[in-house]
């Protein structure tokens, strides 16, 4: 029953949509890389970016809206300034806290997060202005099509994934955040300031999670409640591809979008082979989560932790 | 250390209340529970059997997270499974007790199950691993195609099942209040010997520095394991009672934010401090209750669903305690009474 046409189709729209999920790992991995953060508000930030739009753009709550265009302009810097703030009201506390901590606080924004969104909109799903929504499809080779949100989001996650290579590689700012990265007393030490370093990974993971919220909405024509599942669903990627591994985090978030393509297609209605129930899309990337923890924790590229007494 | 009494052997020092005041504290505090159905009306009633079921899961949570320091978000996926085997075991009629006990053996299983990756991993692994658990059990529960294994999404239970067996049906708002009564008190002596004995010297070891604790000689992944069960069954048994407090069971009860509300509860009492964790479950079950009739009031008069605002008050709660006071609300206390005692003096 496998068709070779059909699997080509999934398997693009699997990569797009494994783009989408790469913004909002990256995201991800930089704090962590950073700052030794476990964002478990990851699907929550990202929600804030789709429903932004929603907010800014239609008439839902505003009642004067902005263009479609510069809604979703005012959302990027409407994320950067989110960044800003939470770095400075929220994690500049917890400097040095046990991990527990910090994962609690993640978890407890994300539940802020969300309830103020529910609050707002309440929990159902709100189509985007009509400028922002793309029905027509992209053809590729092979008569394989890809959704006009996939594309943007492939082509924006390599983009941003050679633009953080690039940036703490060739940059001195990058340098500096490898640095407090690797080692905060010593980068203390040298002159680097720390507060601001952390603000600066803050502003930019939150901008590049919240274009992903906005991306992943985008792909199905408005903000909805199922965005705060990707929290989980990156995780599958992060941890694949190595916690603090930036290229980790986009290779990991492809494998995870084909996988969740895949699920959905072969497993699940009625085109499975073997019907194991709606949603099994989802839950794939997290059985293979569980299983890359038990084999191999500490992901394709990322570093090894060793204890010393 | 109250005036003019002095330990004389280590055990009276270990005891479970070593001063006089603590003890007569008891013999004036115990009595209350069992005196609360006497003197207050139907609908606290119920608040109070609620918080003991509460009092119960945060307990279990205690042990995994105050004891051995596992970072669990699953409680929610712990209650549904007690929750369910509790709902498909009163079904086949071998009583309430059994059931229940036996819901809290399948969360006990379940969590060992996804202990074992700490055999490898530590820390933050077994956090996500538990949440993907959640978001796993919620998929499971939603399914109909296992409809056949955990009966159905939404269940009703038998209001009056038997206690064992088919002797003694129970189903009153009384009776369930005692049943819940007896297993918090059950298991907040276990929790309380628990953290006095080996074991918990063991758990704490782990907490504390891991490889320090296996370099000292103690099986580090054996306690989490133990950790894993003694909590899971807790949790498991705290599900059970709570579907049959509730008399139906939806997986809208069993999300992520039941995990929250159980963080703040314990966050708030202090971790690891089995007083701490049922004052927590006290205060926070209040106040939620508080919050809910507050905001469904706002709701209907502004017309917007203030309701869903209260995770928003949770979570401003959990990130103002951990700024404020880490260790709780009775490490607090501790430090004013401390504070009140020297006064005026700085030390």
């Amino acid at each position: 029953m496998v068709d070779v046409s059909t699997f080509l189709d999934i398997t693009v729209s699997g990569i797009g949509l494994g783009a989408l999920y790469a913004l909002i790992a990256m995201g991800f991995a930089l704090i962590y890389k950073v700052t030794g953060v476990l964002n478990f508000a990851q699907g929550q930030i990202a929600m804030i970016g789709a429903y932004g739009v929603v907010f800014l753009g239609t008439g839902a709550v505003l009642s004067s809206p902005l263009p479609a265009f510069g809604a979703l302009a005012a959302t990027i810097v409407l994320g950067v300034v989110l960044g800003v703030a939470l770095e400075r009201i929220v994690f500049r506390q917890f400097i040095g806290e046990p991990v527990l901590s910090v994962i609690i606080v993640t978890l407890a924004l994300g539940g802020i997060f969300s309830g103020f969104i529910a609050f707002l909109f309440g929990r159902n799903f709100r189509s985007y202005p009509a400028e922002l929504t793309f029905s027509s499809r992209i053809d590729l080779v092979a008569g394989a099509t890809i959704q006009t949100a996939f594309a943007i989001a492939v082509l924006l996650a390599l983009v941003v994934v050679s633009a953080l290579m690039l940036f703490f590689r060739y940059t001195v700012t990058g340098s500096i955040l490898r640095a407090a990265a690797t080692d905060e007393q010593a980068a203390m030490v040298l002159g680097v300031s720390i507060e601001r370093t952390i603000a600066l990974a803050w502003t930019i993971s939150i901008a590049i999670t919240a274009i992903g919220g906005i991306l992943l909405a985008m792909s199905s024509d408005g903000a909805g409640f199922s965005i705060e599942a990707t929290g989980i669903i990156i995780f599958a990627a992060v941890v694949f591809g190595g916690l603090d591994s930036i290229p980790g985090a986009f290779i990991g978030a492809i494998v995870v979008g084909l996988l969740q393509e895949y699920g959905s297609f072969y497993f699940e209605g009625g085109t499975a082979i073997v019907d194991v129930g709606p949603g099994f899309g989802e839950i794939l990337p997290l059985l293979f989560l569980l299983v890359v923890i038990v084999v191999k924790p500490y992901g394709l590229f990322g570093t090894e932790r060793i204890e010393r007494l | 250390m109250p005036c003019g009494e002095y330990f004389t052997s280590y055990e009276s020092r270990m005891g479970l209340i070593p001063w006089r005041t603590q003890r007569v504290a008891l013999v004036f505090g115990l009595p209350i529970p069992f005196l609360v159905p006497f003197l207050v009306g139907g609908g606290t009633l119920t608040l109070f059997t609620q918080m003991y079921i509460f009092a119960i899961a945060v307990l279990g949570l205690n042990v995994i997270l105050g004891y051995a320091g596992e970072i669990v978000l699953a409680q929610g996926a712990f209650m549904a499974l007690g929750a369910y085997t509790t709902s498909q075991l009163l079904g086949t009629g071998v009583g309430l007790l059994p059931a229940i006990l036996l819901g809290g053996v399948v969360a006990a299983i379940v969590a060992v199950g996804f202990g074992l990756p700490s055999f490898r991993v530590k820390g933050f692994y077994i956090a996500i691993s538990t949440l993907a658990l959640q978001f796993i059990t919620e998929w499971f529960l939603n399914n109909g195609q296992f409809d056949a294994i955990h009966g159905g999404a939404r269940q009703t239970l038998p209001s009056t099942p038997s206690i064992v067996g088919p002797v003694a049906a129970i189903g009153t708002d009384l009776d369930i209040y005692y049943l819940a009564l007896v297993f918090v008190l059950a298991f907040a002596m276990l929790s309380l010997n628990l953290s006095r004995t080996g074991i918990g010297r063991m758990f704490r070891a782990v907490h504390e520095n891991d490889l320090s604790a296996a370099v000292l000689g103690v099986n580090v992944f054996r306690n989490k394991l133990m950790a894993f069960a003694i909590g899971g069954f807790m949790i498991g048994v705290s599900g059970g009672l709570f579907a049959f407090n509730i008399g139906f069971i939806d997986p809208q009860f069993f999300t992520l934010t039941l995990t929250l509300e159980h963080y703040v509860m314990l966050l708030f009492g202090g971790l690891g401090r089995v007083w701490g964790a049922l004052l927590g479950v006290g205060v926070v079950t209040i106040l939620r209750d508080t919050l809910q009739n507050g905001l469904q009031v706002a709701a209907e008069i502004t017309g917007t669903n203030a309701t869903a605002l209260v995770p928003v008050f949770f979570g401003v709660i959990i990130i103002v305690v951990l700024v404020v006071e880490p260790k709780g609300v009775l490490a607090a206390l501790g430090k004013v009474k401390e504070y009140l005692r020297k006064w005026p003096f700085a030390y």
